[in-house]
């Protein structure tokens, strides 16, 4: 009984789990099957809680498109180095992640930002909304769990 | 200018009457002083993982946890070959590590490096009791599956207070925004945790607020016991039993008495013991014990609401979910 019930409790929390590593789920937010490699201009980055977002003007046949890639909190953000002068507007950078599950794009396509970089492939240093499903990669236990 | 002058005298001045006195400093009131930010993070976690068999481990082991959790975040912060694309479906990663700031080690007390926050039960594991866990699962299941309004979601994605036991209390580290303020007046105590902007006002002697009076951080009255900040917490709010962390994952039941104890034990560094006593949630009493350190930097508002883009953004993805399943 008393397996079953931890059972039961393990399988709830192991979803609670993607909640919980972040301010909410990737999954709650975005689409693990819709995945984004953009290049564009910074036009606009809001420094703000409970995560930084950076506006990104994208430009293919279809004309210009503005994305809105999710960030982390700018407190730690902060602590870490990343500040105003790191994104201003104008910097080109190219986003590797995931569409949210809406991809409407009404008004703003909206992503997040799993891996960003500058063109000659520094990190700007960006991060998933939580893990999806796996860990977070924090914690050197994760690998482990796996 | 004046205010980094002001803070930069200030923490002279701690740092000297520590220095020069050995004596605890002390605010213009006369209590002992707590005040400053600090800050939990660290590599230890509450419960003893399972390659410790002890509390105290050797700084071997200590050099090793903090290598191989700097080693996982460099792989996680390069998912990627240069020009490759993510693809659908697959692992979509982890956090960037610029965005957590979980601790680079594990802490230390009195100069022993510990393997958890917990000091009783002696294995470093929970007491819980598990009939009472497995009754709390199905609302937990609910509380991130279901997005049909705000409420249904989780106190943290409604910006109502941090996620896990941020808060507290006890106040537990997590992957990020680790980080307290203690100010003090007269009668009073409040510390303010960083995510989400939560404030705990400890009452000094103070009276009970009425059973039908539910804060979000529980109702907390402390005392001072020598240099010693006792608190005490009851009147946990219902909402925040279960607190779901990577790092812990702890219930808290409305009765449970939650006692605390700050001690300053040197400029840079409170010791913060807890205990848990919660007959319905635990076979037993649980204790812990961590330091809390001084923090570089201020905390900034914290203002979550008005930036949560993702309520917004969690159930427009729940509605398009509807429509493709129709």
């Amino acid at each position: 009984m008393k397996i079953i019930i931890r059972i039961i409790f393990c399988l709830s929390f192991g979803a609670l789990t993607l909640q919980a590593n972040a301010h909410h789920a990737f999954t709650a937010e975005f689409d693990p099957k819709a995945p984004i490699n953009i290049t564009g201009k910074v036009v606009k980055v809001e420094w703000i809680n409970p995560h930084a977002w950076v506006h990104v003007e994208v430009e293919d046949e279809k004309g210009k498109i503005i994305w809105m890639v999710e960030g982390g909190t700018p407190n730690t953000l902060i602590r870490n180095g990343i500040t105003r002068e790191t994104l201003v507007p104008g910097t080109v950078i190219i986003v590797r992640g995931y569409q949210s599950k809406g991809r409407l794009c009404l008004p703003r396509c909206i992503a997040n930002g799993r891996d960003v970089t500058f063109p000659d492939g520094s990190k700007v240093f960006m991060g998933s909304s939580g893990t999806g499903a796996p860990r977070d990669g924090a914690d050197p236990r994760d690998s482990k769990r796996k | 200018m004046k205010s980094i002058k002001g803070t930069v005298l200030f923490f002279l001045i701690t740092v000297f009457s520590y220095a020069e006195a050995g004596e605890v400093m002390t605010t213009w009131f006369g209590d002992p002083d707590l005040q400053g930010t600090w800050t939990n993070a660290s590599l230890t976690t509450l419960e003893r993982p399972d390659n410790y068999t002890s509390l105290l481990v050797t700084e071997e082991q200590a050099n090793s946890a903090a290598t191989l959790a700097a080693d996982f975040t460099e792989a996680i912060d390069n998912p990627y070959e240069e020009g490759e694309s993510p693809k659908a479906g697959e692992n979509v990663g982890g956090y960037n590590t610029a965005w957590m700031d979980p601790g680079t080690q594990l802490f230390q007390i009195n100069g022993e490096y510990r393997s958890s926050i917990l000091t009783y039960p002696e294995d470093g594991k929970l007491p819980r009791k598990w009939i009472t866990w497995g009754i709390e699962a199905p609302s937990i299941y609910r509380m991130f599956t279901r997005a049909n309004h705000p409420e249904q979601r989780s106190l943290g994605e409604r910006c109502l207070v941090g996620f896990g036991s941020s808060g507290g209390p006890p106040m537990l580290n997590v992957l990020y925004n680790n980080n307290y303020q203690i100010v003090q007046s007269p009668g009073y105590v409040m510390i303010l945790v960083e995510m989400v902007h939560d404030a705990r006002i400890i009452r000094l002697e103070g009276s009970p607020l009425p059973d039908h009076i539910k804060p979000w951080l529980g109702d907390s009255i402390g005392h001072w016991e020598g240099n010693t900040l006792v608190v005490k917490t009851k009147n946990h709010h219902l909402q925040q039993r279960f607190r779901g962390a990577i790092r812990h994952q702890i219930l808290i039941t409305e009765n449970a008495e939650v006692t605390e104890k700050f001690t300053r034990t040197s400029a840079d560094e409170i010791l913060y013991e807890f205990s848990v006593n919660d007959d319905v949630a635990y076979k037993d009493v649980w204790r812990g014990e961590m330091p809390l350190r001084r923090a570089e930097g201020n905390i900034y508002e914290y203002a979550c609401h008005e930036g949560n883009y993702s309520m917004a953004n969690i159930l427009a993805g729940a509605r398009e979910e509807e429509r493709r399943n129709q």
